[in-house]
């Protein structure tokens, strides 16, 4: 039954779009187009497929990207008042309903930047917003419990892996054991290996974010909810698209982290609340791994809503184009 | 067992030409005995003996894993009652599990799936930790290899007619969805209700002296069993079709305290590691007890060699370790869980209590051709 729905909902998703444009459209005379691009840097310079990282972590070491790929969703311009106005995901392989996947490695791997013959995998967002004027952006970083498509609401987060329309169906991206999805996968490998605290030694370095603490009810089958959700909102009262681009700091993301170390946890931080790799991590992010005082309820909560570090407006390389998801 | 097999299909075969012939697939039937209820099945995923079957033939088969070296069947051996006599499992790739193999028997009731973990409430869910996981990898499906492999059963007419039968609802019915499906119907469809205990419940059979000894200890206030592995499938987290309201409760039983505050040894500190709760520091799901006597080694990371060493455990309220990296005091842990306790049970009552969970071995369930490898029967017969 709910896999019939999905097929359902996967033919009408993309003409709902379309029906959703053309009602804006016909509100407000015409839509314009929107691309958003990403870029992670380190170091100040543009990293992504093999393009090797430098000065990174607390020990400022080369490092390699083994892994850069994030959920985002609820893209909104912002007008010179404040007001948002919902992009509208153009939908393709990398964006379902207001939810969409970047992914900065390049399809074949190797030990070089990207170039435009060997372009990461996927970095911008494209949809359209009726026709007006706007100066900034906002949106989430991660899948959110669930979204409206054709009106109806659509699990996201928890929605299974086998049978969810792309982007939502990488294997790579699934978080099973909180039966969700890992948000934010970023695995870095030092030139020397991550020593572990029981003194064993390991390739790579990882973030791992995604909802903790999940628990399901027996008696329907369904998740139900999750102590820390670990989502995250990133605020720009100036963002123009057409000059700008969103950039993810590396540098700053692991300033405080010691990547030939780990104390004790997953490799890495993959959110646990008393992993001690976490809290430099979560900083960085601008989330509460824990509760800020006893009895707060807001772990796994941003610590100062839409502000997160880590990510910067950075001018664009190039103009970005329209056409730039694959599809 | 088969009387009772024979006589399902029998009424179904009656019930569907009753129903007009109508679908050609039987009506699945649960041939349970009177005191266990039917479990819950999702709704996207009816039961039907055809989906049971080919969920058999996928469950004994190595092409399901990336390198097509691991069945489930690898580690849920038949004849063990489908646990795999290790201490801990080892995947597709060599790298070992953190964690015992479980039994799939009855899984079909369980409220929660693995040894601590209250975000996998379907065999669906769970079953994706196995296929997907990476950390470690156990059957070794990426979205690398995850098309090649359901290529793999594309291309084979037998698995193209079953699975189009199976899901005859589906144009394109070979994916890694009905994969799942299959199996977990199948897991759903392995029943253990036949043991000596059984037999004795139905008042088919007496029990020995020695058996009713251990029984009344079993489920009296001395040892106390019953507190955690008191449902009809010994277990307490016994989920069927009527449940409106699941309790879901894990429990530590002292068997570590490695730093006097009740913590158990990384990466296996239970519900503490699924949601942060100091209080959840070495909780596990009481596991069923049915055929336990077969499914040794013991406890989430095997660690307890025989069942008279559980019996000795627990009989210790919880488990002392003198040296090494684990050593601490369990039985003392700050966390242990309040019906643990130390109940100095004497040998004659040791023994009994053990020959009463030999009672709950299905000897039917070890050796049915219904749950056993198919591979190995049509290789048998040629």
């Amino acid at each position: 039954m709910r896999a019939l729905q999905q097929i359902h909902r996967i033919a009408v998703a993309a003409g709902l779009l379309i029906a959703a444009v053309g009602a804006a459209q016909a509100a407000s005379g015409k839509t314009q187009p929107v691309a958003i691009s990403f870029a992670i840097t380190a170091d100040g310079k543009e990293v992504g497929c093999g393009a090797p990282l430098a000065d990174l972590g607390s020990g400022r070491l080369a490092a390699k990207l083994h892994e850069a790929r994030f959920y985002v969703y609820g893209f909104k311009l912002v007008d010179s008042k404040g007001g948002r106005t919902p992009v509208a995901l153009t939908q393709s392989e990398w964006q379902y309903g207001d939810v969409a996947l970047l992914d900065f490695k390049d399809a074949r791997g190797g030990n070089a930047p990207c170039t435009e013959s060997n372009p990461a995998k996927n970095t911008t967002i494209v949809g359209a917003v009726p026709a007006g004027s706007y100066v900034g952006l906002e949106f989430s970083i991660g899948a959110p419990v669930e979204t409206i498509v054709d009106g109806k609401p659509v699990p996201i987060n928890h929605s299974n892996v086998e049978t969810a329309p792309p982007p939502l169906d990488v294997v790579g991206m699934a978080w099973n054991w909180q039966a969700g999805r890992r948000f934010v996968t970023i695995e870095v490998d030092p030139l020397s290996p991550v020593v572990k605290a029981d003194g064993s030694k390991t390739r790579s370095w990882m973030v791992h974010i995604g909802s903790t603490g999940c628990k399901g009810n027996p008696a329907t089958g369904e998740i139900v909810a999750c102590a820390r959700e670990n989502r995250f909102a990133v605020s720009f009262d100036r963002f123009d698209p057409k000059t700008q681009r969103v950039e993810l700091d590396f540098t700053r993301l692991f300033e405080k982290s010691d990547l030939l170390a780990d104390k004790g946890g997953a490799v890495g931080c993959m959110s646990g609340p008393d992993d001690p790799e976490c809290p430099a991590i979560f900083e960085a992010l601008g989330l509460n791994l824990v509760e800020s005082a006893p009895g707060a309820g807001d772990a796994g909560k941003q610590t100062k809503p839409g502000a997160s570090s880590v990510f910067k407006v950075g001018a664009a390389a190039k103009p970005a184009k329209i056409a730039g998801g694959k599809q | 067992m088969r009387a009772r097999l024979l006589l399902a299909l029998g009424l179904a075969v009656a019930a569907s030409s009753a129903a007009a012939e109508q679908a050609p697939a039987a009506a699945w039937m649960w041939d349970l005995p009177k005191y266990v209820p039917p479990p819950r099945v999702p709704a996207d995923n009816p039961m039907s003996e055809e989906k049971f079957q080919l969920g058999r033939r996928l469950f004994f088969d190595k092409r399901v894993s990336g390198n097509g070296t691991l069945a489930c069947s690898s580690c849920h051996l038949q004849e063990r009652a489908f646990t795999d006599g290790r201490v801990v499992s080892v995947g597709s790739t060599g790298e070992t599990t953190p964690r015992n193999a479980p039994s799939i028997v009855n899984a079909g009731w369980h409220a929660t799936y693995t040894w601590a973990n209250p975000a996998l409430v379907t065999l669906e869910r769970q079953m994706e930790n196995p296929l997907f996981g990476e950390r470690p990898t156990e059957m070794g499906v990426t979205d690398a290899n995850k098309a090649e492999i359901v290529a793999r059963f594309r291309a084979d007419a037998d698995y193209r007619k079953r699975f189009a039968a199976a899901f005859p609802e589906k144009a394109d019915p070979i994916s890694f969805e009905t994969i799942i499906k299959a199996i977990s119907a199948f897991q759903r469809g392995v029943i253990s209700f036949d043991s000596r205990y059984d037999r004795y419940l139905q008042g088919k059979i007496k029990f020995t002296e020695q058996e009713q000894r251990g029984h009344d200890l079993y489920f009296g206030e001395k040892a106390e069993c019953h507190h955690c592995h008191g449902s009809v499938n010994f277990d307490d987290q016994f989920v069927h079709a009527k449940t409106r309201e699941a309790e879901t409760p894990f429990h530590n039983t002292g068997l570590y305290d490695i730093d006097g505050k009740g913590a158990y040894p990384q990466p296996n500190r239970g519900l503490y590691d699924i949601t942060a709760d100091p209080d959840d520091m070495g909780k596990f799901r009481a596991p069923s007890l049915r055929n336990i006597a077969v499914t040794g080694p013991y406890m989430h990371d095997g660690t307890v060699a025989t069942l008279a060493d559980v019996i000795e455990l627990y009989s210790q309220g919880g488990r002392k370790i003198d040296s090494g990296p684990n050593a601490g005091d369990g039985r003392a842990s700050p966390l242990k869980s309040g019906l643990i306790v130390k109940i100095d049970m004497t040998p004659q009552e040791k023994a009994d209590l053990l020959a009463f969970l030999k009672t709950l071995t299905d000897e039917t369930l070890l050796a049915s051709p219904r749950f056993s490898d198919p591979w190995k029967t049509a290789a048998a017969a040629k």
